[in-house]
Formats: C-alpha cells, structure tokens, sequence
C-alpha cells in the first residue's frame, strides 16, 4: 500500500561542498540516497517535497557538516494479506519468483492451485494447467501476499495464488510483450 | 521339592516382611530332612516321602483350608523340627528308630499305634546303654519338640493369620508405617557385570543353600537385581557389610571390593517399584531390535491373544533376489551364516515398499498372491506384505516399545497417499507415540485446543504449570476468558507466512523460515537460507524474531569463506548441528564435520580481480557467467582465480556456486563504482558539484588532440619535460603512441616514455615553447602551411580570419616577398607588361582614384588598411551571397561594374578588363575592403548608373576612406611590386595635402545629381588632377587614356 510519510534523513557534507550550490546538492543528494532504498519496512519511491533543511552543524574534529533534511515521500509497504500484481521473474519446481516493483515475493507450489503443476519437460520452465494458464518468466500475474520478512536494507515476501481471482493475467498483453 | 516348597512359600509370603524369617524356619523344618533321608531303609523312605508328598499337598492347601487338619500336621511335625535343630547325628539316630520300630512293628505285626511306638522302643532298647541316653535325650526332645511344636503351632497361626491380618492392615495401618527404617537391614548395591545380575542371583541362592546349616551361614536377608532399570548392579541385603562381602565371596562377575552403595533408606522401596510395562495397542510405534530391520521403525497392526505376540507392519528391505544368488533366493539360508552379508547392517536394501513387479522379475515362483476383502495380499518367499508393507508377527521381546522417538520421515513412510493426493497419517498414532516426547510450551506461545470438551479454542499461553497450559483465549465466545488446559490435547498455532524457527528434536533444528502451509500440526515451511522446504510438528516450531538469520552457536556462519588445507578453500552453505556442508573451489559438495576445518578465512584485505573483459571486480559485485549455464550472482568470495557467487534464486547449495573469476562478466559494480583505480576516500573534485558544473573535472582536458594519420608530428621534435621526475629536461622525441613520447634526454643519454601532455614543444626557430595541444591543433598547421611554415606568423594566426584577409595581415605585418609573388605577382606582370595594364590603370580608376585613395588613404594615415580588415569579415558576409562570388569575386564584380560604366561601350575597357582578369592582384588585396563599401551604397548604383555615374561607383565608397585605401595599396603593390615605382611613395606623400577630398566632396556635392555619388564625381574630379600628376611617373600610355578623363568629366558634369 501506498502512503505519504513524512521522513528525516541526515545527509553529512564534505566542506568541498560547502557554497552557493550546497543545498541542491542536499536535495540531489537526498533524491539520490533515499529513493528506490529500503528501510525493511518499506520502500521509499519517491521524495516530493522538503519542509525543511536544517543548518549545517559542523562535525568536531572532521569539517563535515551535518544537515537534517525532512522531507515528505511516497513510500510502499507491502502488508500480508495485500494483493498484488507481480510479474514472473523465474520458475523452478518449488514454485516461482515474481517480483512486484522492488519486492521480490516467491509463491511456493504449495500455494499454486492444484490444477497448475510445475511442467518438467518444458523449456523454460513453468506452471500450467494445460490450458490457458502458462506461468514462466515473464508472466503477469496478481499474487495475495501471505508474509513478508525484513532484513536490513531488503525485504521479501511470500505469496499465494491460491485463491479466486488470484493467478495467471492478461494472457494476451503476456504475448504481445513477451 | 524342597526348592519348590521354598519358592511356594515364599510367595505365598512375598509381601510379607516376616517372609524371611519363615521360609527359614520352613526350609528348617521341612528342607533338610529330606537330604538326610536318603540313608535311612527305603520303607521309611517312602512313608517319609508320602508324608512329604502329604505336607505338599497340605501346605498347598493351607491358605484354602487353613487349619483343616491341624492335628495330624502337629502330629508331624515334631519329628521333623526336631531334626531340624538338633545335630546330624542326632538325627541320624532318631532316624534309625523309626527303621527299627519299623521293623518292630513289623515284627509285631499288629502294632499300628503310633502313639505307641516310642514305648515299645524303649522298651526294646533298653537293654543298651545307648538308649538310655537315648532315652533322655529323647525326652529332652519330646520336650524340645513340644516347644518347637508350639512355636510351629505360632508360626503356622501366625503364618496363616498373616494372610488375613495383612489383608486388614492394609486396610487400617498406613502403608508408611510399612516403609524400612533405620532397624531394618541396610541394602547395598554392589557393581557387577551388566547383563550377569540375574546369574548373580542364583549363584548367591546356591550359596545361601549350601551355607545355610554350616557355621558360617550367610547372614543376608535378600538379594535382588533390578534387572534393565539399573543394569550393572545387584543390591544385597544385610545388617552388616561384612555380610555382604560374605555373601559375595567367590560368586563370579559381581565385585564387591569396588565401592559398594549404601541405599539411603528413603530410596529403597523406590527399588522395588515396579515400572508398568507400555500398553501395546494397534497403531503405535515400535522398532525392530534385531536382524535385518534392526532399528527400523514399525507399526503395531494388532496385538495376538496371548499378549506376548504382536503383529507389525513395516516397510520391507527387500532386494528381490538382485543382490543374492540367483539359485538361492532364500534368503533364510543365508541370513543363518554368520557371514552373509544379508544380514550385516551394512550391506541391507534399503526400504522400500513391496514391489510386485520387480518380485515377479526374479522370483515369481516365489510369489503368490490373494485377496483379503478389498486388498491384495502376496506372499512373497514366505513373508507376507500387504499394500506394499511387510506384515510379521513377531514376539514382544523382539523389539522395542520405549523409546521409539518416530521422526517425521519415517513416519512418512507409513503415510499411504490418499486418492486426492494428500497423506493419510494416522495422526492419533503418532500423537501417542510422540506424547512422551517433551512438548514445551511457552508463555507467549499461540496455542491451540484440538481435542477435548474445548476443542476449537485458541489463545496465548499466560503461564506454563507442569502440564497444565494457562491461556488467555482470543477467539470465539470465550475471547477474554482465562482458562486452563492440559497438554493433551494442545498444539501450537501458526499461520501461513509466519516466521518461525525450528526448536524440536528434528533434524532441522534451527533452521529459520516462513510457514507456507499447516495441515493439523504438520506445519511445512520454507527456509530462508536456501530454497528447501521443510515439514515438521508445530510442536517443534516458535515463531521467531521478525528479522535474524540462523542462529548458530558454531564457530562458522552461513557463506563463510574457510580454508580446508593448504590447497583448498570452501564456502560454507549450510550449518547442520554437527556438520557442515560446503562447496569448495573446483566446484565439489561435501558434508564434513566443523573439525575438519583448519580456519576461517576472515577480514582478508579487498580481494580483487578481474573479468572476462577485465574490469575489476570485487567482493559485493553482480556478474554473470559468460559460460555454462550462465547463472548470476552477487560475489561472495574472491579466492585466487575463483569467485563464490550468490544467487537468492538457486535452489542447490544455498544459492552458492563457484567459477572462475575469467569466466564472468560484470553486471553491476557494487556502488556503482564504475572502474579503474579507486582512490581511498571520495574523490574530491569529482563529488564537488561546483567543480562540475563547469563542466570539466581539473585533471582532464577540454578536447583530446585531434588524431592525425600518418607519422606523428611530434616525432623528432625538442621538447621540454614540464612534470614529474624529469622534469626540466630537454630531449628528442623518438617514438610516440597517441598519448606518450619516448623522449631521448639531452642530458644523459636515456630515453624515457613521458606522456605527451607533460611535454612542451620547443621551436627552434623562434625558441618559443609550445604546449601539446597547441603544437597539435589542427588550425595551426594551416596556417602554418600559408605562411611557409614559419612559426613565427603563429602569432598572427589567431587574428587570421580568412585567406583573402592573410594578405592583408601580411602585408602589415611583415612582407615577405614570397607572399606578394605568390599572388600578385602575375597581374602585377601582366598589368606591368601588358599594354592594357597600363591602359586600364590609366584610363580607368586606378591611377586616378589610386590616386585619390592614396593620398585619402594617407591622409588618414594608414588605419584604414587596417580598419577594413577589421569591417571585412562583416563585407564578406553579406556580400558573398549578394555578389555571388568567391572571396575573389567581389573584386571582380567590382570591376565589371567599372568596367561597364566606365567604359561606355569601349572596347578598351573590355581589353583592360579581360587583362584585369588576372587582377588577382585585386582580388587579393581590394575585394574584402572594396565590398563593404560597395555593399551599402554602389549595389543598384553601378549597374543603372552605368552611363553616367558608373565611374563613380567604382571607387565609391561612401567613405572615401576605405575605398582610397584599398585602391591605393592596389596601386602601390603594383608600384612596390615594381622594382622602380619608388616615386610613387613620394607622390604620395605629397598626395595626402591634396586631400581634400573634403573639398571635392562638398563642391561637387553641390552639382552632383546623385548626393551620395557626386561627392564621389567631385571627388574623382579633383583627382584627376592630382592623377594626372601623377600619371607622369607612370606610364604615358596611361594618359593616353586620357580619353576616359570624359567619362570622368561625364559624372561631374551630370
């Protein structure tokens, strides 16, 4: 899900730095560190306005300043129980990865309807039922989060597929793009 | 029959704590009797044994009848207690009565009275002396034997009272006051030799036996063995030590000189506890102790009738005749010799379900097959199996019912899929067989109820009592309530996507995960380290932290980098409870033991290499492998020429693999750092933005020099060294690459390789220096090309602007003769010897308002020359497209527009014009400044005022200045060009009074038509004049032409 979040980050500056461009270079410097990172609860994707840029405060012993940018940001939390739409980046018998935005998420063959079987003999491999649904890498597909985990810095989650209107997506879009 | 009246009493007495003493007194009474029998006449013998056989009988009886027949038993008795206390010899002799009344009464015939016997005896034997003593010790006997017949009496009453009495203290007396005290005999335990207690026992007996009516019996009470709860050891009992040792002496395997164990009394009806055997019922788990399935897991099918045969089921190890001898299938015969191997552990099939098909490939005469009810049953070299199972009956003590500890696994193997695809488990089996197993619950544990009157309810636990679960509960009506529940009956609760870790005796303790599915308490899970999944029991499982990796108490983590020996190095992929399992550097799994490790490769400094394409890279780093199956990973581990890599994504190992660091190819630099040497700490004049704004970094140049085909210009060249080491040497360039020069130093006779950009360039004409960049651009070799190569003129370069402005830079800056020939000196020629030339100049403007110009031009001294080269890229501008022509051409169209007005029609002009062609001499001096006049005002000008004014036009420019100029130095080129015209300088000095163009200007202004153009008119008229004084320096024949003074005079006129 999405939300603003009003965010803090302390950007330490180099004294080469220090002069009439200095706060764009925060600002740049910010949008550079924060945006696409993950705090292991959430990813922040993109900053969009700054409250305040405090002064600089100069490190004892060192000359770097110090500068506390707060700022307000979209960011992304996957909860469990959410359901998304991933796409198929590889299959194995244990089931497949897909990944939504920054997440990964592995849906386990536990948690892939029974009518979908992990196809051994095909190349590259994927899930299907014999029918429409062909689930190999590539393939769209919205997913039921049923966990995530964080770690420092990433996060990943597990999902199912193993519910109405879970699974397999837009076959014809798949094609055209695949 | 004495052991067995021995053993009848004693258990008939077995609870009794007087047992001892009257099995004793009993072995008194009636054992040794019967040994000393034997002696004696068989007559007596055989009354004896039916007495025996009697007392048998009776005794047997006694607790049914009890006191039946108490007389006759008194009657008895005495004869035999007496013997019993009384000396051998004694005994023997009173023995020999009974033969000797015997024979008497057989004699006698009639006498059956026993009560008569003694007398008769006495009376018979008299006559000894033997009997008198007899006699009285007879008496004494009598006596005695009524006492001991009373004391029997009292045993017996006793005894049998005991029975009854006891039944009543059981009821009334506590059974505490039944517990030994300090009174008691003290109970040693003695060590012996594990599985020789029993033989302990009955050696001890025998002894006890044989002892008992020596000097020295023994002086124990009991002795026992515990048999498997406390294998090793034998416990006596006994008043004093010293007994024991007694006892003990010379009975082998026990060793009662090692410590011996005074059994503190509290412990000893702990001794005695008899430990209630496991209930067997179908279904639960037992193992084979011995034989071929020695250790393997089975599953109680039915229990037999007699209790002491069950049948089991379990899966066969069968190798359906592939291993063995084709001839001898029955494996009987071979597990009979000792060193088959059919039966060693080792060489066992494994197990697997019973195959019909692979039975029938060998053996199918072996096989035989029937139904029972819906099942298929075969009989296959005498076993039978059932839905693939082995099925055997078998004898409890041959296997194990404590302790079986079913894992998971094996359990499995009994799980018959279920046409849906799901295991059938018999979930209450194992239950009951894992309930002994510790199940702990937590505080804070979710807990659900699963069986019982509050089946359903989940909750928290709040406190754990010993098997009594606290929750409070989260769900359903009771939600808030507080209740308690045992262990029975609870399980632990998760749910899908839950992060738990494993704590229960499986072999997957500790590792971590996230539950992917729970089916009753199996919960399956997904591991975080590598891609397995794993099942096990929720009881085995706590949920663990949000984030935190495999916790491991060894000295190595996940992905460690460790060295093996000397040669080999190894990742680690997985940490197991005792063992490791790694991939090493040639790619080889192995699972070895932490022990094996000879050290952690830690802390090694930044270990680089270098690609297929050799890029750097480094620990961190994203690759792929340009080969194989092309997998990516992150680098793990770089050791000498192969790198660990890491990829989430990979099932097998863990996701580690390894190849070799020149067979993968940069994906992403960690950082993105990008290549080459990365200096410590941040690069200053990189992370400066200001410094980048500007758009070059310090260090690199602007624009590299422009490649050159061909040898290198630099080569032979005298350059400076102006960095580094060398710098301030001088010396030669032998050799150059693009960017470096091996220099030949002047001062030692060395060549060095300097980068170019560290030299400069020295000329040896002008001695000025000249850096790389200078030296190579590309402007500089054209000009250096005009002006012959002297570097000198690179000065002036920079002002050039176009070629047709050089002369004129040339001609200010210095004259090299080479210059003039080059241009001007074919019209100079030609004009000179052409008579046109003269002509032309003479008729036409030239000398007329080369004359002018000149002395305009002089008089505003000579800044005209150069103002227009000034104004000259501004002419050429606009003039190339209206005029149409090259740089030359403006000068030519020039002309032509002379040309037609001057000459009205004449033919003279058309020759001086064609002779002018060559007026390159113009071209390259005049166009760039006669244009910008021209532009402005002469472009209609000429062409319609052809008749009249075009005279004026020639020269007209606007600005007298710029036009006299031109013209003139028209004019003195020619006149410098030609070797004698150094009169014309004079004149000219002299011109510049007469210009008073000024003057000319206004009055002709005044009669001029045109006002721009009759200054001009006035203004060529009043150079006529001049020019006509000047013509005489020149050539005649250009007053000859005076003719044209008309056309001079025509403008004026107009």
């Amino acid at each position: 899900m999405f939300f603003i979040h009003e965010l803090n980050r302390t950007i330490t500056l180099h004294p080469s730095y220090f002069g009439p461009h200095m706060r764009d270079y925060l600002i740049h410097k910010l949008h550079e560190d924060v945006e696409g990172s993950c705090t292991g609860r959430y990813f922040i994707i993109c900053v969009i306005e700054y409250e305040n840029i405090t002064l600089g405060r100069i490190i004892p012993g060192k000359g770097d300043a110090e500068f506390t940018i707060t700022y307000k940001a979209v960011v992304w939390r996957p909860f469990k129980g959410e359901t998304v739409d991933g796409v198929v980046s590889s299959v194995n018998k244990m089931g497949f990865f897909a990944e939504v935005g920054p997440l990964t998420v592995f849906v386990s063959s536990h948690l892939i309807p029974r009518d979908i079987k992990f196809d051994p003999t095909s190349n590259p491999p994927q899930f299907s039922d014999n029918g429409d649904q062909i689930i190999n890498k590539g393939a769209h597909i919205r997913i039921k989060l049923m966990g995530t985990r964080s770690d420092v810095g990433k996060m990943h989650a597990i999902g199912s597929i193993k519910e109405d209107y879970l699974g397999y997506d837009m076959p014809h879009y798949v094609e055209m793009f695949v | 029959m004495s052991t067995s009246n021995l053993l009848n009493q004693d258990f008939d007495a077995d609870e009794d704590d007087q047992d001892f003493d009257a099995g004793h007194l009993d072995q008194d009474a009636e054992g040794e009797p019967d040994d000393e029998v034997p002696p004696a006449g068989g007559h007596v013998d055989d009354d004896d044994e039916e007495d025996d056989e009697e007392e048998d009988d009776e005794e047997d009886d006694e607790e049914d009848e009890d006191d039946d027949l108490p007389q006759r038993k008194r009657a008895r008795r005495p004869p035999r207690n007496q013997f019993l206390d009384i000396e051998a010899d004694v005994s023997d002799e009173d023995e020999e009565d009974p033969d000797e009344d015997e024979e008497d009464g057989a004699e006698a015939g009639f006498i059956a009275d026993e009560g008569d016997r003694p007398e008769l005896s006495d009376l018979r034997q008299y006559p000894r002396d033997d009997h008198r003593h007899r006699e009285l010790d007879r008496k004494h006997e009598a006596e005695q034997a009524e006492d001991m017949e009373q004391i029997a009496a009292g045993f017996k009453e006793r005894h049998g009272r005991s029975a009854r009495r006891r039944m009543e203290d059981s009821q009334v007396v506590p059974r505490r006051l039944l517990l030994p005290s300090v009174n008691d005999p003290s109970i040693w335990g003695v060590k012996c030799k594990p599985g020789k207690e029993r033989e302990i026992i009955f050696s001890i007996l025998r002894k006890q036996e044989e002892l008992a009516n020596t000097k020295a019996p023994l002086q124990i009470t009991s002795a026992f063995e515990r048999g498997n709860t406390m294998p090793g050891y034998i416990y006596v009992e006994a008043k004093k030590q010293a007994d024991v040792m007694h006892a003990l002496q010379g009975v082998s395997f026990v060793y009662p000189m090692t410590k011996m164990i005074l059994v503190p009394i509290k412990e000893m009806p702990d001794l005695l506890f008899v430990m209630k055997k496991a209930e067997i019922t179908p279904g639960t788990w037992v193992r084979f102790k011995r034989g071929k399935y020695q250790g393997d897991l089975a599953q109680v099918e039915n229990v037999l009738a007699s209790g002491l045969e069950v049948k089991i089921r379990m899966v066969p190890r069968l190798d359906y005749g592939n291993g063995a001898d084709m001839d001898e299938p029955n494996g009987s015969k071979r597990k009979r010799n000792p060193f088959g191997k059919s039966g060693s552990l080792a060489g066992r099939p494994p197990q697997r379900l019973f195959s019909e098909v692979e039975a029938r490939k060998n053996h199918a005469k072996y096989l035989s097959q029937s139904t029972q009810g819906l099942k298929k049953v075969f009989t296959y070299l005498g076993d039978e199996y059932e839905d693939g199972y082995y099925i055997k009956d078998v004898k409890l003590n041959l296997i194990q019912t404590e302790n079986v500890n079913p894992t998971l696994e094996e359990v499995s193997k009994f799980a018959s899929g279920g046409d849906d695809g799901t295991e059938s488990l018999d979930l209450n089996a194992l239950a009951q067989s894992l309930k002994k197993t510790v199940s702990t619950y937590q505080v804070g544990d979710t807990v659900e109820v699963y069986d019982g009157e509050q089946n359903g309810l989940v909750g928290k636990a709040v406190s754990v009592h010993g098997d009594i679960v606290t929750l409070d509960v989260l769900e359903g009506p009771l939600k808030g309530k507080r209740t308690e529940v045992p262990f029975k009956g609870l399980r632990k609760r998760f749910n899908p996507g839950d992060h738990v870790k494993v704590t229960g005796g499986s072999r997957f303790r500790d590792e971590v995960g996230m539950v992917l599915r729970i089916n009753e308490d199996r919960v399956t899970l997904i591991s975080d380290t590598g891609m397995t999944e794993i099942t096990v029991f929720s009881k085995d499982l706590r949920e663990a932290s949000e984030s935190g990796g495999m916790e491991t108490g060894g000295k190595y983590d996940l992905h460690d980098l460790v060295q093996l020996d000397a040669t080999t190095v190894a990742c680690v992929t997985k940490i197991d409870r005792e063992s490791v399992r790694i991939i090493d550097q040639l790619g080889n799994i192995r699972t070895i033991m932490p022990s094996q490790i000879a050290s952690k490769l830690s802390n090694r400094r930044p270990n680089v290499a270098t690609d297929r394409n050799g890029s750097e890279i480094r620990v961190g780093d994203t690759v792929k492998e340009t080969g194989g199956e092309t997998r990516s990973g992150v680098i793990l581990h770089i050791f000498r020429s192969f790198a660990f890599l890491h990829n989430r994504e990979e099932t097998s190992n863990a996701g580690v693999f390894v190849c070799r660091t020149n067979n993968v190819a940069t994906i992403a630099a960690k950082g993105g750092r990008i290549t080459n040497n990365q200096p410590t700490g941040p690069d200053l004049s990189k992370m400066n933005p200001a410094m980048q704004r500007n758009g070059r970094s310090p260090d690199s140049s602007a624009m590299p020099p422009p490649r050159t085909g061909g040898r290198d210009r630099t080569i032979g060249q005298t350059v400076t060294i102006r960095q580094g080491p060398y710098k301030g040497l001088v010396g030669i360039i032998k050799d150059a690459t693009d960017d470096t020069a091996r220099v030949e130093l002047h001062t030692k006779n060395k060549i060095v390789t300097i980068e170019k950009a560290k030299l400069s360039f020295k000329d040896l004409h002008s001695g000025n220096t000249k850096s790389y960049q200078e030296f190579m651009r590309p402007g500089g070799r054209g000009d250096g090309g005009g002006y012959g190569r002297s570097p000198s003129m690179a000065s002036d370069r920079a002002s050039s602007w176009s070629g047709s402005r050089t002369p004129q830079s040339g001609f200010s800056g210095s004259r090299t003769p080479a210059y003039n020939p080059g241009n001007k000196t074919p019209a100079w020629l030609n004009a000179s010897d052409g008579s046109r030339t003269p002509g032309y100049f003479a008729g036409s403007k030239t000398p007329a308002y080369g004359m002018d110009g000149s002395r305009t031009s002089y008089a505003g001294n000579k800044t005209p020359a150069w103002n227009p080269s000034s104004r000259t890229p501004y002419a050429s501008d606009n003039d190339r497209s209206t005029w149409d022509a090259g740089s030359k051409t403006p000068g030519r169209p020039n002309l032509d527009s002379f040309m037609d007005s001057n000459s009205t029609g004449s033919s003279h002009n058309n020759s001086s014009y064609s002779a002018r062609t060559p007026g390159a001499s113009y071209n390259a001096s005049s166009p760039d400044f006669i244009p910008p006049s021209y532009n402005s005002k002469e472009l209609s000008a000429p062409t319609p005022g052809g008749p009249i004014s075009a005279p004026t036009p020639a020269m007209s420019a606007p600005t007298p200045g710029p036009i006299s100029a031109p013209t003139p130095r028209d004019a003195y080129s020619g006149a410098w060009g030609g070797p004698e015209t150094a009169p014309t300088p004079a004149p000219y000095g002299a011109a510049p009074t007469p210009g008073a163009s000024g003057s000319y200007g206004s009055g002709n202004a005044g009669g001029g038509s045109g006002g721009s153009r009759d200054p001009r008119g006035g203004y060529y008229q009043g150079a006529p004049t001049p020019a006509g004084g000047y013509g005489n320096p020149r050539t005649p024949g250009v007053w000859a032409g005076d003719d044209d003074e008309i056309r001079y005079a025509e403008p004026t006129t107009l």
